[in-house]
């Protein structure tokens, strides 16, 4: 058995902000995980709050008061203060990471409206600076570029949506530049192909000439993977204008951008993450527990652990299940699920926009991030929730997905750097007296 | 008010009514279908797709057995490249009496249905998640049909023989004259233009409709019930042979492998109104319990969606003592003549029947109203095959595959759980010339596999805003409403891996696109179909 | 079936994990081989998308399924337990079953064979192996390219050489399952294992009767041989297993086989001997480091002052055990090891051997190769021979198993 001070399950935004974070403090850390996260399929940029249900456009300031109209809500857990330290600690990460200069620009006090790829005026806060171009609180002109071969970004349908805000007017242009003759050419492919200047060089000779004067443009986030920052600088230059990126169905190349930096912040503070763990149930003394049960292949095997963060994700990650008995249980350790209708209960409506029961469903923690069970009661004292796991939002509606991973997720790794920075103060203190 | 002129005017675009169009057309009498949706849209496509062998009907009703057993050989011959060629198996379950099966084999026998017993081990190794307690099992030539394919086939071949197919065209009222109905006023639905049609004949062909049509004519207390059947599709095929139980017809006791997935069936619950079938959490249960006891751990399969469809059952008080009770009538489907029974000329009713004997339920109609014209010409469908069946070869699962293979390199694909590639789907998108998604889905499954739209309603809809030139406000439309369309087939169902997949595409949908905030109201999603299944 | 149950990833019941799929690309984005060409759909659509189109009664239509390399990547990083790669070789091997197997197939599908016809004759046939006009001849007459790294034959076997010889008694017993590489193309890299696990202080036991684990068969498609292969192998180890002997080797692709792949995509999980076998054997890092938790494992390595870079092959990583030689080389003084940050080298086993994969093969690797000769090492590490035979031939780097590094720590060599 192996021994760590932490064990962090789940390799997704939540996961790898816990991990990199413990890590850099100095703790010893694993990551297991089943496989790669959700950052490969999320816009990768950081929404702290959009809609409450009306839209917010200032969310730090709407925090306090939204949590309180959500008891049990992640924000009221951790609170505005966690979410304004999370952010710039996240965008920190990026400085000296593997894809700088790339960095995140904008903070948690407003929010920019930035077009989504059906043509809709989405409020993010703080976002990649390559996307960051695509406010169009002000309305603007814009002209979406998108490629035949992609399937998942649509140019002129989301500028005719666009166009149906007021102040903002756009048209799109659908280009035949293909990478390497393909037809069928998923977002990576793109990206990769502009991380070639010979490709940058086609699509700029292509657009240059067919652009209005005051027009931005705007392409799939696609704009390079290896060096991301070097290629979004040259089209604008060579542009002579604002280029952003809007974020495409899965996969995401902007999430793939996230998940390389804090994966190499992790390893290079000493830690990796562990694919095709699976893990199974915890080893546990009373209400601590000493080691998590993995499955390995067809093998279990136990990782020791002083703490656990458990980070792994909601129903759609599988994080949380419900079988066809209508009982939810989080697959991991076994914690208690809060939010699941009683049998004979509604749990889905007909309407697919309107309000389903089971939609805040998820493990309920306590102001200290623990887990609890119906009763209030901790489960156990040294494992810790982040992330989509959490019971209590719907953040697919709320636009506070990455919000609540990384504030959960920096705040678990904080508390548990506290506290074991306190075991040992008083240990030092025990020597000392 | 534009007039159109016809010998036959059918009512209802399913099974019966592409049929009866097909048959009648080959007769040579001028036809015009009518349907207020779109062809299949009712119960048509909302069965399982099970071509009975007749053994489901062996011990209770040997007429309708007899019916399935000469139906099922021709639909085969007829219809090749709509039909599986999948086999079927009876198997007695451990909570089922082994010996029914000494009954059945004697139903078999007397109905001349090829069965055989066979040992349970060969069964178990054909189907290996059947459930191993299984006691005795049967092979039957059951098979499995795309009812889409069979019935755009029917209309197609109507079409080459002059009929004119008017989906999207609701009747609103019978013209009674001269003792008889003469034709109906009906209603573009898209434009909301009205026509008159003027016909010979009327051949009411709407199922469980029929009731609706025909009180239209003053005709009331036909007894046609609507009863309420639910099937659940599993994401992949389970079994590749359909598997029946083998004891008298219950609830959830038939699994049939249909194209890329395996449909459960089904419940038989009378509804007050066709167009109110909602699930129940109940009937979902019920139908997981069925298929558990058939092959055990279905429940912890994936299930893809849950639809209702409402058959047309037979229960007409003025047509005697023997028809009192629809699971006594001796026959799977009746002519309604609305001349003898009502003082109604020139309009007939096609009520009960099943999708296996839909050729023979056309001719027996047709048939009918030759004779009331006095004007006999010989029924040729039972040799003729429509368009697209030409060389006679069986749909396999495979074909898709095939077919993609080939194009492998030079298409986008689409639909990737359903592979449909782009040039076909803007194909589809051109000739059909509609707004609704759907529409297509039905042509292509666009849609309907694992990720029920998750990723591909984005692309169609970008693609159907070029295609069809559409404006922001119509394209959103047709996403929003074809995300509800999807939607409503999976609600009732989502648990396990299903869950999973919706949530995924919550986030896609709301998170990522954030479709929810399309500027303006943009689909306004009638109630009936929220409630509808 | 729930993504945590057994009894979906097991024969058969194995094609159930596709109901996990929800079609989230991410086994796309990593695949090595559809990120460089077009003739392979990639995993998402060749695994859990095809399969619902395939039937055991029908021909299998997706010629293109031949591209996929093996690697098992697209299994490691689905985020839902699909087991996509396990889906793919049992749909390979039916697609074989209708297009047949190539003479040439049925050759590197079995390097025992060939070790046990080469090596009496080993000057001649590595003579044969290196010249180009004979290897042109094969090319063209067998489909082999004649560009792709092949081993030499020693000459001597392994086995000859631990016949001769007993391991010095000791607590620990440990088991060398050593496959047929060190058999029959490096018996000194089998040597230096013995040596260095002797140092560590273990008995070293070298089981009779090994030959091929049957993966190449397994990977070709020829599933009846490779279970042959496979029975015949777990026969020759169970009766140290049963014994309490943890079974440990050095070729991580073939350690991998009996520990998983044969029970999970063959099928075989009901054999006795197999199982027994599957539940001890260890790739011999993941061993090495285990010993090293519990603090029992020999660390006085001497000063090694070389730069290596370190590629742990997809098959490695197939373990589920992060990277255990990284850690093992941590421990040696003066090491400087590069990791190197590459899914694949492009080799997969024999695919990057066939004519028709090689110039693919080599463009998989690209990116690797680069790392490596960016880094200028010492030496390249490496778990597994035949992407070590490919990467040396690529880079023209000299490359090791990480026991080589160690067993010069310990001072042996």
């Amino acid at each position: 058995m192996s021994r760590h001070d932490v064990v962090v399950v789940g390799a997704g935004m939540a996961g790898l902000t816990a991990a990199v974070r413990l890590a850099e403090g100095g703790a010893t850390v694993l990551v297991l995980a089943k496989g790669v996260g959700a950052t490969h399929l999320s816009p990768a940029t950081i929404d702290v709050l959009g809609y409450a249900p009306d839209r917010v456009d200032r969310p730090l300031e709407a925090l306090a008061a939204f949590a309180e109209r959500h008891p049990g809500h992640p924000y009221g857990v951790v609170g505005a203060a966690g979410v304004a330290a999370a952010v710039p600690w996240f965008a920190e990460r990026f400085a000296d990471g593997p894809l700088a200069p790339y960095a995140y620009t904008g903070t948690a006090d407003e929010n920019l409206l930035l077009p989504t790829a059906v043509g809709v005026l989405r409020p993010s806060a703080v976002v990649p600076e390559t996307m960051a171009g695509g406010d169009l609180r002000d309305g603007g002109e814009v002209c979406v570029v998108g490629f035949r071969a992609l399937k998942d970004f649509h140019p002129r349908l989301a500028a005719d949506n666009l166009s149906r805000h007021p102040g903002v007017t756009a048209r799109g242009i659908e280009l035949d530049c293909v990478p390497e003759g393909r037809v069928d050419v998923n977002a990576l492919g793109f990206a990769r192909a502009f991380d070639d200047a010979a490709f940058r060089k086609d699509v700029v000779a292509r657009v240059a000439g067919r652009l209005h004067a005051e027009e931005r443009v705007a392409f799939p986030a696609v704009l390079g993977i290896a060096d991301p920052h070097a290629v979004w600088s040259e089209l604008q230059d060579r542009l002579g204008r604002p280029v952003f990126e809007i974020p495409t169905l899965p996969p995401s190349v902007p999430g793939m951008r996230v998940f390389a930096t804090l994966r190499e912040r992790l390893r290079r503070a000493g830690s990796r993450v562990v694919l095709n763990n699976v893990v199974t149930g915890a080893e546990h003394r009373g209400g601590t527990v000493t080691g998590v049960r993995a499955r390995v292949g067809l093998r279990d095997v136990v990782h020791g652990a002083d703490w656990v963060v458990l980070a792994t994700g909601g129903f759609a990650s599988g994080g949380v299940e419900l079988d066809s008995r209508w009982a939810g249980r989080e697959v991991a350790l076994g914690l208690p699920v809060a939010g699941i209708p009683a049998p004979g209960e509604e749990r889905f409506g007909p309407a697919y926009f309107g309000e389903h029961p089971m939609a805040r469903a998820g493990v309920a923690v306590d102001a200290d991030q623990r887990p609890v069970g119906a009763d209030g009661a901790r489960v156990f004292d040294n494992v810790l929730v982040a992330g989509a796991t959490l019971a209590g939002a719907e953040p697919w509606r709320e636009k506070s997905g990455e919000g609540i991973s990384l504030a959960t997720g920096h705040r678990a790794a904080g508390l548990i750097l506290d506290a074991a920075g306190s075991a040992q103060r008083s240990a030092v203190a025990a020597t000392e007296g | 008010m534009a007039r159109l002129q016809a010998d036959v005017l059918i009512i209802g675009g399913g099974a019966t009514g592409a049929a009866t169009a097909w048959d009648a057309a080959l007769r040579g009498f001028d036809v015009v279908l009518v349907d207020r949706a779109d062809l299949a849209e009712g119960t048509s496509g909302r069965f399982h797709g099970l071509l009975h062998s007749g053994g489901r009907y062996v011990v209770k009703d040997r007429v309708a057995a007899e019916e399935c057993v000469a139906e099922n050989a021709i639909v085969r011959r007829i219809l090749p490249d709509a039909v599986e060629d999948t086999g079927g198996l009876f198997v007695t379950t451990p909570d089922d009496d082994p010996a029914y099966g000494d009954r059945f084999m004697e139903g078999c026998r007397a109905a001349g249905l090829p069965a055989e017993e066979i040992p349970v081990a060969e069964a178990l190794r054909m189907e290996p998640r059947l459930n191993p307690g299984i006691q005795r099992a049967f092979t039957v030539p059951d098979g499995a049909i795309d009812v889409w394919k069979s019935v755009w086939s029917l209309a197609a071949g109507a079409a080459a023989h002059g009929a004119r197919i008017l989906t999207y065209h609701k009747v609103l009222d019978l013209h009674v004259g001269d003792g008889g109905v003469t034709g109906a006023r009906v209603r573009n639905e898209l434009t909301g233009e009205e026509l008159d049609i003027e016909a010979g004949f009327t051949l009411n062909a709407s199922g469980a409709w029929a009731a609706q049509i025909v009180h239209m004519a003053g005709i009331e207390g036909i007894g046609v019930i609507p009863g309420k059947g639910i099937m659940i599709a599993m994401n992949h095929r389970l079994v590749n042979t359909v598997v029946n139980r083998c004891t008298m017809p219950a609830d959830g006791d038939i699994l049939v492998p249909i194209r890329t997935v395996s449909a459960i069936g089904t419940t038989d619950i009378r509804a007050a109104d066709p167009d109110e079938i909602p699930v129940t959490q109940q009937e979902v249960d019920q139908m997981l319990d069925g298929g558990e006891r058939l092959v055990p751990g279905l429940r912890q399969a994936r299930a893809l969606r849950v639809w209702a469809g409402v058959r047309p059952l037979f229960q007409d008080d003025r047509s005697g003592p023997a028809a009192a009770d629809t699971r006594d009538v001796s026959r799977g489907h009746a002519v309604v003549d609305h001349a003898e029974r009502d003082g109604v000329r020139r309009l007939l009713t096609m009520s009960g029947g099943k999708l296996t004997t839909m050729r023979l339920m056309a001719q027996d109609l047709v048939d009918a109203m030759c004779r009331q014209l006095g004007d006999e010409r010989p029924c040729r469908t039972e040799h003729e095959r429509p368009p697209g069946h030409e060389d006679g070869r069986h749909m396999q699962i495979g074909d898709r595959l095939r077919r993609r293979e080939a194009t492998l390199r030079d298409e986008q694909l689409i639909c990737e759980c359903e592979l449909i590639g782009r040039s076909r789907l803007e194909q589809t998108m051109q000739t059909r010339g509609t707004l609704n998604l759907d529409d297509v889905r039905r042509q292509l499954r666009l849609g309907m596999g694992p990720c029920q739209g998750g990723f591909c309603i984005y692309r169609a809809t970008g693609i159907l805003h070029g295609v069809e030139r559409l404006d922001g406000e119509e394209a959103s439309a047709s996403l929003t409403s074809f995300l509800q369309e999807r939607w409503k087939g999976v609600w009732p169902i989502l648990y396990g891996d299903q869950l999973r997949q919706a949530r995924l595409d919550d986030w896609i949908f709301q998170g990522l696109l954030d479709v929810e905030h399309l500027p303006e109201a943009a689909a306004v999603v009638p109630d009936e179909e929220l409630s509808a299944s | 079936m729930t993504a945590h149950d057994h009894h979906d990833v097991l024969g058969t019941l194995m094609r159930d994990s596709l109901d996990h799929c929800v079609k989230c690309t991410i086994c796309e984005t990593f695949c090595p081989v559809s990120n460089v060409t077009p003739l392979f759909p990639g995993p998402k659509y060749v695994g859990p998308q095809a399969e619902r189109f395939r039937v055991p009664a029908d021909e299998s239509p997706d010629d293109s399924l031949d591209y996929c390399s093996g690697c098992g990547i697209c299994t490691q990083v689905c985020p839902q337990g699909v087991h996509i790669a396990e889906i793919n070789t049992q749909a390979r091997a039916k697609l074989r079953e209708r297009t047949g197997f190539k003479l040439r197939d049925r050759i590197i599908a079995r390097p025992d064979l060939t070790g046990r016809l080469g090596t009496p004759a080993a000057g001649l046939a590595n003579r044969t192996l290196r010249s180009r006009p004979l290897r042109l001849v094969a090319e063209r007459v067998l489909g082999i390219d004649h560009r792709a790294a092949v081993p030499s034959f020693a000459g001597r076997t392994f086995q000859a050489w631990a016949k001769g010889r007993t391991s010095p008694p000791a607590q620990r017993r440990v088991a060398y399952f050593h496959g047929c590489g060190a058999n029959w193309y490096e018996p000194d890299s089998g040597q230096r294992t013995v040596e260095l696990l002797e140092w560590l202080g273990c008995q070293v036991d070298v089981p009779r009767g090994q030959s091929c684990c049957g993966l190449p068969l397994q990977s070709n498609g020829m599933f009846g041989a490779a279970r042959k292969y496979v029975r015949r192998m777990a026969r020759a180890l169970a009766p140290a297993a049963r014994q309490g002997i943890d079974l440990v080797g050095t070729s991580t692709s073939c350690t991998l086989m009996l520990k998983r792949e044969a029970r999970e995509i063959l099928g075989m999980d009901e054999d006795p001997d197999l199982r027994v076998v599957s539940d001890n054997m260890y790739d011999i890092c993941e061993y090495l480091v285990m010993l090293h938790e519990r603090g029992e494992l020999r660390t006085d390595f001497r000063p090694l002052p070389l730069t290596v870079t370190y590629h742990a092959p997809c098959q490695q990583q197939g373990h589920g055990v992060g990277k255990p030689a990284l850690d093992l080389m941590a421990l040696v003084p003066g090491l400087r090891v590069i990791e190197n940050d590459a899914t694949c080298c492009g080799i997969a086993g024999t695919y990057g051997l066939k004519r028709e994969k090689f110039d693919i093969a080599m463009d998989v690797g690209k990116g690797l190769f680069a790392q490596i000769g960016d880094a200028r090492p010492d030496l390249a590490v490496c778990d597994s021979e035949t992407c070590r035979w490919h990467i040396e031939q690529a880079t023209g780097v000299k490359t090791v198993h990480p026991v080589e590094v160690l067993h010069r720590a310990a001072g042996l060599s």
